[in-house]
C-alpha cells in the first residue's frame, strides 16, 4: 500500500508543472495575449508586417525572459519601449521635429497566481537554437571600457536609454534589464539581432566574443 | 516503369521544394522608402531634416537629407559607403551605425536614389 502511495505521488508531482503550464495557456487564451503578441513563429519577414505589429512576439519568451521579472511585469505592466513597440506607429510631428504620443501599453493586470502560471507557460517557449551557457559572469566587470564601446564606439545610447545617463527611445530601455532578460539571450540578440526580429532596426556588427560578454556584463549590472 | 515514373515525380518534387525553402530563407528586397521608414527615421526623422525622435539624445545632429546644401558636398559612393559600413567609415560619427548586415547592396543603391530624391539634389562628382 505504501509503495502504491509513494508511486501515485511520485506521478502527480511529475505531472504537476504539466498542468501548470496547461493553466497558464489557458489564461494566455482566455486573456487573449496573442491578440497584440505573436505566440507562435516563425517571426515576420517583411516590414509590412512589422508595421502590423501591435506587442513583442512572445514565441521566444523562455529564451529570452528571467522567470522572477515574468511574474511580476505580468501583474503590473510598465512601459519598456519608451517609442513604442514599432516606433513608426507612435510618431507625430510637431514642427520639423517627430515626437511619440501614446504608444500602446500592455492591458495585462493578473493576480500573482495567474501571472506565475501564466510565466510558467511562457518560459516553455523556446528557441531551441539558442545557444545557453554562452554568458561567463565576470568577477568584476570593466565599466568604463563597457561605457566606452557602448556609449561611444558602438553609440548604443543613441537608441537606447542607459540607466540615468539617458538615451534615445526607439528600442527598448536598458533600466532594469539584467532583472529582465537572460544573459544568454541579451549576447544572442546582440550578436544577431535579425535571427530573432529579421526586420528589427537594430544594426548587425560584427561582435567578438569579449565584446559581446562585456558588454552583456555591464548590461547585467547596469543601474 | 511506373515505379521509375513514381521516382523522377518525387525528383523534382523535392527539387522544388528545395527551392521553395531557399526562396524563404532569403530576405526580400523592399522599397527604398520602406527602409527609409524602418531604419532612418528613428534618428533623420520623417521629414528627413535630421529631427528623429533619438536626434535630442544624440551628440551629433543627424544629417538633414531634405537639405540640398547638405548633400550636394557628398559623393554617390561616400553615402552608400556611409550606409553600409557606418559613419566612421567616411570619418562621421559612429552615431550613424552600419546597415551592410540588414540591407543588400541593391537596396543601398536604391536607398541613396531615394535620398537624392529627397534633397532634390545631385551627388557631388
Amino acid at each position: 500500500m505504501t509503495r502504491i502511495l509513494a508511486l501515485a505521488v511520485s506521478v502527480l508531482m511529475a505531472a504537476a508543472p504539466a498542468a501548470m503550464a496547461a493553466d497558464g495557456k489557458a489564461l494566455v487564451e482566455s486573456n487573449k495575449c496573442g491578440s497584440c503578441h505573436q505566440m507562435a513563429g516563425p517571426a515576420v519577414k517583411t516590414i509590412a508586417e512589422v508595421l502590423k505589429r501591435k506587442a513583442p512576439d512572445l514565441f521566444y519568451a523562455g529564451s529570452k525572459f528571467n522567470k522572477d521579472w515574468l511574474v511580476k511585469y505580468i501583474q503590473s505592466p510598465t512601459t519598456l519601449r519608451p517609442g513604442g513597440v514599432v516606433y513608426l506607429n507612435s510618431l507625430t510631428t510637431e514642427g520639423e521635429a517627430d515626437v511619440v504620443k501614446n504608444p500602446p501599453k500592455c492591458a495585462s493586470k493578473l493576480s500573482a497566481g495567474d501571472a506565475a502560471a501564466v510565466a510558467d507557460y511562457l518560459m516553455t517557449l523556446k528557441d531551441a537554437s539558442m545557444k545557453v551557457g554562452v554568458f561567463k559572469k565576470m568577477k568584476k566587470v570593466k565599466k568604463a571600457r563597457a561605457r566606452v564601446v557602448m556609449m561611444k564606439d558602438e553609440a548604443c545610447n543613441a537608441c537606447h536609454q542607459f540607466p540615468k545617463k539617458g538615451g534615445g527611445i526607439s528600442c527598448p530601455t536598458f533600466e532594469g534589464i539584467g532583472e529582465r532578460l537572460n544573459p544568454d539571450w541579451m549576447y544572442s540578440f546582440i550578436q544577431d539581432p535579425q535571427h530573432w526580429d529579421p526586420k528589427v532596426w537594430m544594426a548587425k556588427r560584427d561582435f567578438d566574443d569579449a565584446t559581446l560578454q562585456l558588454m552583456v556584463n555591464y548590461l547585467m549590472t547596469a543601474d | 516503369m511506373i515505379m521509375k515514373r513514381f521516382a523522377s515525380i518525387a525528383f523534382a518534387g523535392m527539387l522544388a521544394a528545395g527551392f521553395l525553402a531557399q526562396a524563404d530563407t532569403a530576405a526580400a528586397k523592399e522599397k527604398a522608402i520602406d527602409n527609409y521608414n524602418l531604419y532612418c527615421v528613428q534618428c533623420h526623422g520623417t521629414k528627413g531634416t535630421g529631427r528623429g525622435i533619438n536626434a535630442p539624445a544624440l551628440s551629433v545632429q543627424p544629417r538633414n537629407h531634405a537639405s540640398a546644401k547638405d548633400m550636394e558636398s557628398l559623393t554617390d559612393a561616400s553615402v552608400a559607403k556611409a550606409i553600409k559600413e557606418g559613419g566612421i567609415a567616411v570619418a562621421k560619427s559612429t552615431q550613424m551605425p552600419p546597415f551592410g548586415g540588414i540591407l543588400s547592396d541593391e537596396e543601398i543603391a536604391d536607398m541613396v536614389k531615394h535620398l537624392r530624391v529627397m534633397c532634390k539634389c545631385e551627388g557631388k562628382k
